[in-house]
């Protein structure tokens, strides 16, 4: 029942996050930015609006914003709950970077579906990008299953408290590339330069692009909470931990100016290092903070 | 036609004998006893081989219907011998019996890859193969005649009774020999190079067969030699095999993704699932003395093998549809398909869905098993051992995301947008190529569906080759993984399944305003949407370390220097395994024209040789 409430609440605060942290990234921009409620009112208006499609497309288009929907509400049921026991135990870090791969899968299909040269380009940066995440990933999710156990609700009892703080700063940095955020990516901008998930999405419109959209944010919202997992105490402390990334990632897309295509994967090199320093970590059982 | 028939009524003769061998496991053997008993030739089930008849039963009847209607005549005739011979390894228990079938499928699929020896690139892939083959068969023959000696009998009963006092020494040459002989057969790098040449060029239908079963039967063979003929194997081996495994797979992935020939493409990709399932294999091997945990390394590895050999060749098929009806399979040339060909589409989409390891398909369940059993594995070994699987468990990872990369191009760029080049030439109907891959699809969505019921097939097969697990017993680590496996591929399924349908019904009930792409207001033409070249261009500049890309580019002006009327493009990577290995040839080639002074054409000098040899020997004998 937990779960079924956690994950309820993600869903309905998903774009309450989205909101806050754009309107946080215009006021450290010095700009006063969008309401935080403004992506509601964004989903509103789109779902009401007609879905302009590509001509001469297979279905993949059409069922594609569904899948991506269906494999965001995966997630967030997959994400342990902050109290009460998970619905979904066997829910471990392998399952959830191949639900992820599903989604990937079917978005880039459809994206190149619709010849668009932009779309292309997002679709060809979105594989190679999850290619390179795919490792970084499972070694931080993996980090505490030295006892065996990968089950996701098993992440914060696993590890020690330093190997957490490695494991999630590797999962903060694919995090930036999933969420597509700035080092990485940039949600503001439509430039060829630059966009990948907005590339993947151009050609939807109205109540399709509501669906793709929901699922960015409840994705986003989800990664969030699992990564507040790998840090230290758990329990309700994880809720606190989601409210530092609301703020963190507004700074850091504020700090940090976009990285050029090919110096990405030094930060996903970065990641796999901080992965594999939280797993010797464990292996070794240097720290036992 | 009738030709056609036959094959196809013989194939599915042969799929219902493999199962019913399987069902009723018979005990008794047969032997043809020769002039010694080292040449005694014996046939017989061994419960060890059943997964893998289990797999020609279920892929033979699927390649006997696809070839009814495609493909050429000839091969279609020699499909028949190959498939028997494969049963034939698959049944043999003595080494004679091994040795022979192993060679005659070898030659037999040989003919196969040669069926069109008019084009010189294919007589050049059947001469590597067959000398690769070869090379692999003296290893493999190596090993068991070693093996035989020591156990004093040349059946493989006794063989694997008196395993466990071969010396050391000889077992590590036996292992060597046999990872060698048999790795060279299924792909492992670096002795992979004939691979991607020879099974492409193969009519669909026996590519199918080579890299859906064949590859298998290589795997079977080494399964044999770790667990049964020279077990136990330490655990160090299991480490340097779960190492071969895992740079295996990360190769073949890496060389699938950016590979734009669809046929080359699923060749290179079976080398990376050979390379999944070897690193679990070597992981069964390094954890052999706890046996539950090597039984879930191994179960994993034998439903991986299946699994790979269901969508391996649904898409190996899917690609000779592609073939015939488009004319090429050149992912630069290809596009649009969905439109003309439907229903290969679906299946193809399944098909590659399947072996990226997307839920709910058959692949994810055997993928997340081979993980889960790397992860069961970490409590109950060295630490050593624990940075070894952490190191394969990042790599398959990384595998697991060029395969996806990989299969997105070769899908999106055959089957949607618009057609580069070619055009497919009339509309599919339900013909029986199309049945045969939707029976394909179809187990790769059952298999997927209710993973247990497979699973338990493998069980028995496990539990022979490690005794120490009894099957169906409860042992923790195996009823853990049945537990989570039974439902997990629905669970996570079903929501995306469930989002896209309605996504889809949607559709139809609020309509969609059909709409031209937006292509900041110039025309949509075949040069605006991506090619596969450029979709892999960003890998190979990241990969370039290893791939050493090259391009080269022709620009013809015209009146304008600023304006090009053509623009021609191309790009190639080295493949530096490759190279190395015309190095040696190259070098064996020198050593053996050094070789043949001794070749004189003096008859009094064959003499002395004679006499010379003569001489040895008596004082050898002494």
């Amino acid at each position: 029942m937990s779960s079924a409430l956690q994950m309820a609440v993600i869903i309905a605060i998903a774009p309450l996050a989205q909101g806050v942290m754009k309107q946080l990234r215009a006021r450290l921009q010095g700009r006063p930015g969008p309401s935080i409620l403004q992506p509601y009112r964004d989903l509103r208006k789109l779902w009401w609006k007609e879905a302009l499609v590509a001509e001469d497309t297979s279905p993949i288009v059409g069922i594609a914003p569904g899948v991506a929907l269906g494999v965001a509400l995966t997630f967030a049921a997959m994400v342990p709950p902050v109290f009460g026991a998970s619905w979904f135990p066997s829910a471990d870090a392998i399952a959830l970077a191949l639900v992820l791969a599903l989604g990937r899968f079917i978005a880039v299909l459809a994206a190149l579906d619709t010849r668009s040269g932009f779309s292309g380009m997002a679709a060809s940066r979105e594989m190679t990008f999850g290619a390179l995440t795919e490792a970084p990933l499972l070694l931080a999710l993996l980090s505490a299953a030295l006892g065996g156990n990968s089950s996701l609700t098993h992440l914060h009892a696993g590890g020690s408290a330093a190997s957490g703080l490695l494991a999630a700063g590797a999962l903060m940095l694919v995090m930036l590339c999933e969420t597509a955020r700035v080092p990485v990516d940039n949600q503001e901008t439509h430039y060829e330069l630059t966009m990948i998930h907005e590339g993947l999405v151009l050609e939807y419109s109205g109540w399709q692009l509501a669906a793709t959209q929901l699922a960015a944010y409840i994705r986003q919202a989800s990664f969030f909470v699992l990564a507040a997992w790998l840090l230290p105490f758990g329990g309700w402390v994880v809720i606190a931990w989601c409210i530092g990334f609301l703020i963190l990632m507004p700074i850091i897309e504020t700090a940090y100016a976009k990285m050029r295509l090919f110096e990405v994967p030094q930060l996903f090199t970065a990641a796999l290092v901080l992965g594999i320093a939280a797993i010797t970590i464990q292996i070794m059982g240097i720290a036992k903070l | 036609m009738a030709s056609r028939v036959i094959t196809c009524a013989a194939l599915c003769t042969i799929s219902i004998f493999c199962a019913l061998v399987v069902v009723f496991s018979p005990a008794s053997h047969v032997a043809i006893e020769g002039f010694a008993p080292q040449l005694r030739i014996e046939f017989g089930f061994r419960v060890l081989a059943a997964p893998f008849l289990i797999i020609i039963a279920l892929v033979a009847p699927a390649v006997g219907i696809w070839s009814l209607r495609r493909g050429g005549e000839i091969e279609a005739r020699s499909l028949t011998l190959f498939v028997l011979l494969m049963v034939a390894v698959l049944l043999a228990q003595s080494v004679a019996a091994f040795a022979l079938a192993w060679e005659a499928m070898s030659l037999a699929s040989a003919f196969l890859v040669a069926v069109h020896h008019e084009h010189r690139n294919v007589r050049r892939a059947v001469f590597t193969y067959l000398l690769m083959s070869q090379l692999g068969a003296l290893c493999i023959i190596a090993a068991l005649v070693l093996l035989g000696v020591h156990a004093q009998s040349f059946r493989f009963n006794d063989i694997a009774a008196s395993a466990t006092s071969v010396p050391g020494g000889v077992r590590s040459i036996v292992i060597a020999l046999a990872v060698i002989g048999f790795g060279s057969k299924a792909g492992l790098v670096p002795l992979h190079f004939w691979l991607p040449r020879a099974h492409p060029v193969a009519p669909a239908s026996a590519s199918a067969l080579l890299s859906g079963v064949m590859l298998k039967i290589a795997i079977y063979g080494l399964v044999l030699v770790l667990f049964s003929l020279a077990a136990p194997v330490t655990a160090g081996w299991g480490i340097a095999i779960m190492a071969i495994g895992a740079i295996t797979a990360l190769a073949g992935g890496l060389y699938a993704a950016i590979d734009n020939d669809l046929k080359r493409l699923l060749a290179y990709s079976s080398i990376e699932n050979v390379g999944i399932i070897v690193t679990a294999i070597g992981a069964a091997v390094a954890t052999s003395s706890s046996p539950a945990i090597a039984a879930l390394a191994l179960l994993a590895a034998l439903f991986h093998c299946l699994n790979h050999a269901i969508f391996k060749s649904l898409l190996f098929l899917g690609s000779g549809s592609v073939l015939q009806s488009a004319g090429t399979v050149d992912l630069n040339q290809l596009g649009g398909l969905s439109r003309t060909l439907p229903l290969t589409a679906a299946m193809m989409l399944i098909g590659s869905m399947a072996i990226v390891g997307l839920p709910p398909f058959n692949g994810f369940a055997s993928e997340w098993l081979v993980f889960q059993s790397l992860v069961q594995a970490l409590p109950a070994v060295s630490q050593a051992m624990q940075f070894a699987i952490f190191g394969s468990i990042a790599a398959l990872g990384a595998t697991g995301g060029l395969a996806a990369a990989a299969f997105v191009k070769a899908y999106a760029m055959t089957f949607l947008g618009g057609p580069h080049q070619s055009r497919a030439r009339s509309k599919e109907t339900f013909d029986p190529a199309v049945i045969a891959l939707t029976l394909l699809a179809g187990l790769c969505v059952i298999v997927g569906a209710i993973p247990i019921a497979f699973v338990r097939l493998l069980q028995p097969a496990v539990s022979a080759a490690l005794p120490g697990v009894v099957a169906g017993s409860g042992s923790d680590v195996m009823s853990l993984a049945n537990h989570a496996l039974a439902t997990l591929p629905i669970k996570l399924g079903s929501l995306p399944c469930v989002g896209g349908a309605i996504m889809f019904g949607l559709g139809v009930v609020r309509g969609m305003r059909r709409v031209p792409t937006w292509t900041c207001g110039s025309e949509v033409t075949v040069r605006s949407q991506y090619s596969a070249t450029a979709f892999s261009k960003p890998l190979r500049l990241i990969f370039a370390f290893v791939l050493f890309p090259d391009r080269q580019r022709r620009i013809d002006t015209g009146e304008s220097a600023w304006i090009p009327t053509r623009i021609r493009y191309h790009v190639s990577a080295r493949y530096v395994i490759d190279e190395a290995a015309r190095w040696t040839a190259a070098l064996l080639q020198q050593l053996a024209r050094r070789g043949r002074i001794v070749q004189g054409g003096l008859l009094r000098v064959y003499l002395l040789y004679a006499l010379a040899a003569v001489a040895v020997a008596l004082v050898a004998a002494r």
